[in-house]
């Protein structure tokens, strides 16, 4: 069984009902798009930041009041040996005092003072992938050598910037999820304008013998149609402008450290979005139908 | 029998009665006009028939199927489609080509779309608007849209077909032609019922008739129930 092509058409363009339809599931597809691909890149970007940033801590050797008791480089030099001796350790290298300086800059504005300025020694410490030594041991071993010595796993920070992450990733998620009930919404009040319109010729059909369920799957086609034009502009549109965003932003977020992997994954999160528009609006169409219909004769 | 009314009243609210008491019975084939003044319950006795209206009381049954307080849309489906109707004011989608509405009951079925293009052309042709295919329907004149009103009805080849004034907007000569359009139709095998307040043409064409009058049947032909 087949019904015209265009036996709802009229509707769908004359009343604008096509155009609202297909403007709405642009709009969606578009939001939804961009929020997927800005929420999986943050969530990509975060977790190999993360890889890298969990392996390394920072081992502070505080300078001391008497460098001729005790010097620095001794101290650095002693703490970096038994560092390096620690099992699971893989690398540590003390950080030049320019760096240190170069570091702490922002915060003085003031780099004559920096140089008046005590500043301690940092060494930068990377565990291996599978090690499990903790923060506490590798200080534990350390002060064995240098008693003052502190360790910083980053850890107090990095929890802030994981609920941050998560936050962000929470919003992302609830966009995308109103972006699916509004699209919902929309589509049924869309086909029952639709319906409302081609009450005569419902009626008619139901007259000729027509079975409720080709009406709604004739109206299931028709949204698929448009959605499908609709949802692949919103989709291109959205990613022209998370590639225009990320390019201009590219001093910010490097995304260079991104395999092919990681970009697939990206593309394929991104255009799961239209799939689902398309499968929503066809979904919402026939069943709005199958539920309104019941009214007619 | 193909179709049965017993003892059928309908009335709508508050206590409008436009068919009291009507019982009469349609064998396979059959051929009957239906007459009587505007107002006399015409109408709703064919809407009763193809279930646009349910009896307030009585029984009807068609091919056999009781059609009282039918449920089961998907078995009302399946009935309509037996049934040819031809409306009072055409119904014809203003946005179909006249081939395109003609072919539309076509649709339902499992017919190929050579076999749908093929025979509502065919038929259009032997309803005499075979050089008017592609017109939409507001390009027609008012005997065309009629014509393919009746395509449209005729195009399944149903067992019943219902028309409902189908002459009332031509002149005589042309009502007539319609009438053996009908008559054609009834000898390949289609039960007619006529609906037409048109009683002087009834009278020329020499068929049974059922008269109606203010939801009262007054004399019928039919074999009584």
């Amino acid at each position: 069984m087949a019904l015209p092509r265009h036996l709802f058409t009229p509707s769908f363009r004359q009343q604008h009902l096509g155009r609202s339809f297909a403007a709405i599931v642009g709009i969606m597809v578009f939001i939804a798009s961009f929020a997927t691909a800005a929420e999986a890149a943050l969530l990509t970007v975060s977790y190999l930041w993360g890889q890298t940033i969990e392996t390394r801590l920072t081992v502070e050797i505080p300078a001391v009041g008497d460098e001729a008791a005790q010097p620095q480089a001794e101290r650095v030099k002693q703490a970096t040996g038994i560092i390096r001796a620690i099992p699971g350790v893989g690398f540590a290298m003390p950080m030049a005092d320019d760096e240190v300086t170069r570091l702490l800059e922002p915060w003085f504005n003031d780099s004559d003072l920096l140089k008046t300025l005590p500043l301690p020694t940092l060494i930068d410490v990377e565990r291996k992938q599978d090690a499990t030594i903790t923060a506490d041991q590798i200080q534990t071993e350390v002060r064995k050598v240098v008693s003052d010595a502190h360790v910083d796993d980053h850890g107090a920070w990095t929890q802030d910037v994981w609920r941050l992450v998560r936050g962000l990733s929470m919003i992302g998620g609830v966009t995308i999820a109103l972006t699916g009930f509004t699209l919902i919404i929309a589509v049924t009040l869309i086909c029952r304008a639709v319906m409302a319109a081609e009450h005569e010729t419902i009626a008619l059909l139901h007259l000729l013998g027509t079975d409720d369920r080709d009406i709604a799957h004739h109206f299931q086609l028709q949204a698929e149609r448009i959605a499908l034009r609709a949802a692949s502009i919103g989709f291109l549109c959205a990613l022209a402008v998370t590639g225009a965003l990320l390019y201009a932003t590219r001093h910010i977020a490097d995304l260079s450290t991104l395999e092919i992997r990681h970009w697939v994954g990206l593309g394929a999160a991104a255009f799961f979005v239209p799939v689902c528009a398309i499968g929503i609006a066809a979904l919402t169409a026939r069943l709005s139908v199958l539920r309104m219909i019941k009214s007619f004769p | 029998m193909l179709l049965s009314f017993e003892n059928v009243t309908l009335t709508y609210p508050p206590e409008r009665k436009v068919l009291d008491d009507v019982s009469f019975e349609l064998a396979e084939g059959g051929f009957c006009f239906l007459t009587g003044p505007s107002g006399a319950g015409k109408s709703s006795l064919l809407r009763l028939i193809y279930q646009a209206e349910r009896p307030t009381s009585g029984q009807i049954a068609l091919f056999g199927t009781p059609l009282n307080h039918h449920n089961d849309r998907a078995a009302q489906s399946e009935l309509r489609r037996k049934v040819g109707i031809v409306f009072q004011d055409f119904r014809l989608i203003p946005h179909l080509t006249a081939w395109e509405n003609a072919a539309l009951p076509l649709r339902l079925t499992s017919a190929s779309e050579d076999y749908i293009k093929r025979h509502s052309r065919e038929l259009l042709e032997w309803v005499g608007v075979g050089d008017r295919l592609d017109a939409y329907p507001t390009e027609l004149s008012g005997g065309e849209q009629q014509r393919i009103a009746i395509a449209r009805a005729v195009v399944t080849r149903p067992r019943l077909l219902l028309a409902d004034e189908p002459t009332g907007n031509v002149d005589d000569e042309t009502a007539l032609k319609l009438f053996h359009l009908f008559d054609e139709l009834n000898k390949l095998g289609t039960a007619v019922i006529l609906a037409t307040h048109q009683g002087h043409l009834v009278d020329k064409f020499g068929k049974q008739a059922v008269r109606l009058r203010n939801g009262i049947l007054t004399s019928s032909t039919f074999k009584a129930a």
